[in-house]
């Protein structure tokens, strides 16, 4: 036994506690490694060993990233398409969740069938129609082009988790709609999709982290026009032929993970809420 | 009540399903035909599956009939959806929007038809002023009780100003007390904007309160259509009879029919009842008499039962006593004006032979 304060641990729980901690300074290490590679000197980063604490914070890193290295035109970029990219998966998978999960028509279950083999195709598989369809749409080398092929693919399991929580509501609440005059796409949007808040907050954040970190996608759809790259695809410019600057790309990291961090933890209590609706069900 | 005062009738209204896991069908509602008059409170009453909540919906429009029409005010609206058919319906679970407010809640309909906001407001307010809600309009619906609620949900029907006012089961999640209560609420807003009311139930207790008619069904099927009077004195069927309250049943045979009388022999004593159907002499028929019918009395000229189970509900005592291979439920009022009865003892069972009903055997 050990004693607290008030509290009495005993000998396995104050084990089972050194243990989990450990694992947590294992799991995020890499992560504060960023930040502190993002504010030591190239050499520091290399000859610190595991030292996290830099020297002297190089805080012009993160000036070079933001204004040489042109990130605040891709952090415009990232949010641009993101916020495209999730309005627009939002609308298209809620809409067709609502409709597998509270209608009932002909050919219904093969057609989930269908929609949840998809998961298992490759993302890469799909490219060059995909750009080739872009092009012939004259979408290729456009923000427009990189919302509307983040938004169409990938959706399946968005379109599930809305169609399981969907069909779980009472079809009163339709039906008194209706009475009241509402017609489909009113009964949708004022009565159906606002009472689905926990999954289109973990449709937002699966979709947000999706959509932010995406590389493959902004990289072929932007590759002759360098001012619509976004974040993940501008860090690859770190990288040169003869040296990386890690210092300039740790601060890049960190740059364009605080978005996603900030809106985790905005949204966090709604995204579980709505993965434990959605297993419930 | 004339045709002219007919609000809504049923024409041989069928309504098929399909069988789960087969293909054949499953008729929920069997040509059913029925007229529902202008102001008046009908209630559909029967047993889970008895297609009452399948009628009502093909009234609402929320299920299409298989065969037959509907008709409201002498035109056909069978084919309307149902936000063109000028009726509102109480939910069993209130239906009420959980994002929205009370007032919201209330006004949604109104907003729908594109009335002006202060209008909305001005009607809503009103409304919400009829059902006692004042002040609770920027409250949610789960910061309301179930009777709040329950008026939230009335308010928001009323408010459309509907021809004919549909309730399914609306008190059936309120606990017993409050449903008594919000029984005489509904009861009194129905008598006061004499709107026509078509109520569905599978308790008794709520039909007979509230209504002025009662469609009693089974199968589909209209067992008995009358006043709740009618219904429970003169059940047409011993379905109904056993639906309808409590009641004992005895075979026994017709002896004789003389103008519009019946001469039976009914535990062992003669008596003479009046008839309801066109039975003859010689025909077997069930009477029944309901508990309060029967009465124990210490009189060895009546037929002697053996008293099982003697029960004191406090406004009345409840017996169930034997007589051969037939027991009879007796129910006796006010028990301390009478003797109580003690379990095992031996008695004589009494009726009033007036309210003997016969039903066919």
């Amino acid at each position: 036994m050990m004693k607290i304060g008030n509290y009495t641990l005993r000998w396995q729980m104050v084990l089972t506690i050194l243990v989990l901690t450990v694992l947590c300074l294992v799991w995020i290490y890499p992560f504060l490694w960023m930040i502190s590679a993002s504010l030591k000197t190239q050499s520091e980063i290399f000859s610190s060993g595991l030292n996290l604490i830099p020297q002297e914070p190089q805080w012009q890193n993160y000036q070079r990233a933001w204004v040489d290295a042109q990130f605040s035109r891709y952090m415009i970029n990232t949010v641009l398409i993101t916020i495209g990219t999730v309005v627009l998966t939002i609308i298209s998978t809620s809409l067709a969740g609502y409709v597998l999960g509270r209608y009932t028509f002909i050919g219904r279950r093969p057609f989930m069938a269908l929609l949840a083999g998809t998961i298992f195709i490759p993302a890469g598989y799909t490219i060059i129609p995909t750009v080739d369809l872009a092009n012939k749409l004259g979408l290729l080398n456009s923000l427009w082009g990189v919302i509307l092929v983040m938004a169409g693919t990938g959706n399946v399991i968005h379109i599930l988790l809305f169609s399981a929580y969907f069909s779980s509501l009472p079809k009163e609440l339709e039906e008194a709609a209706v009475l009241d005059g509402a017609g489909f796409l009113t009964v949708f949007f004022r009565v159906m999709l606002p009472l689905a808040g926990p999954v289109v907050a973990t449709v937002t954040i699966l979709k947000f982290l999706g959509a932010w970190n995406n590389f493959f996608v902004p990289l072929v759809f932007t590759f002759s026009r360098p001012d619509l790259r976004t974040l993940s695809v501008g860090m690859f410019a770190f990288v040169g032929e003869n040296e990386t600057d890690w210092s300039g790309m740790a601060a890049a990291a960190t740059i364009s993970l605080i978005p996603v961090i900030i809106i985790f933890f905005v949204m966090q209590r709604r995204f579980v809420e709505g993965i434990a609706g959605a297993v419930k069900q | 009540m004339s045709e002219r005062d007919i609000r809504l009738k049923l024409e041989n209204l069928v309504k098929e399903f399909p069988e789960r896991g087969g293909k054949g069908t499953v008729r929920a509602v069997d040509s059913i035909s029925l007229n529902i008059y202008s102001g008046e409170f009908l209630t559909l009453l029967g047993p889970s599956g008895c297609g009452k909540t399948t009628t009502l919906r093909l009234i609402a429009g929320f299920e299409g009939p298989t065969s037959g029409q509907i008709l409201l005010d002498g035109k056909d609206i069978t084919p309307q959806p149902p936000n063109k058919r000028d009726m509102a319906l109480v939910f069993q679970n209130y239906a009420l929007f959980p994002h929205m407010s009370v007032f919201d809640n209330v006004g949604y309909g109104l907003q729908t038809r594109g009335m002006s906001r202060s209008d909305i407001r001005d009607k809503v307010e009103e409304s919400l002023g009829l059902m006692g809600l004042k002040g609770l309009g920027d409250r949610r619906p789960n910061q309301l009780s179930g009777g709040q609620q329950q008026r939230v949900a009335l308010a928001r029907s009323l408010i459309m100003e509907p021809r004919i006012l549909l309730f399914d089961e609306p008190l059936s999640n309120l606990d017993a007390k409050l449903r008594v209560q919000m029984r005489s609420e509904i009861h009194s807003l129905q008598r006061r904007l004499n709107i026509t009311s078509i109520y569905v139930t599978h308790d008794q207790i709520e039909a007979m309160a509230l209504s002025d008619r009662v469609v009693v069904m089974n199968g589909g099927q209209i067992e008995q259509i009358g006043s709740p009077e009618q219904i429970y004195r003169y059940p047409a069927s011993r379905f109904v009879a056993d639906f309808i309250g409590r009641a004992n049943f005895v075979p026994v045979a017709i002896d004789s029919t003389n103008n519009g009388t019946a001469q039976i022999n009914v535990l062992g004593r003669e008596c003479q009842v009046p008839l309801q159907f066109d039975y003859r002499a010689g025909m077997d028929v069930v009477a029944m008499l309901r508990p309060e019918v029967l009465s124990l009395r210490e009189d060895p000229t009546l037929q002697q039962v053996q008293i099982e189970q003697t029960m004191y509900l406090g406004s009345e005592v409840e017996y169930i006593v034997r007589s051969g291979e037939q027991t009879f439920v007796v129910a006796e009022k006010d028990p301390r004006l009478q003797k109580v009865y003690s379990e095992g003892g031996t008695v004589g069972l009494d009726y009033i032979s007036e309210a003997v009903h016969l039903l066919p055997a």
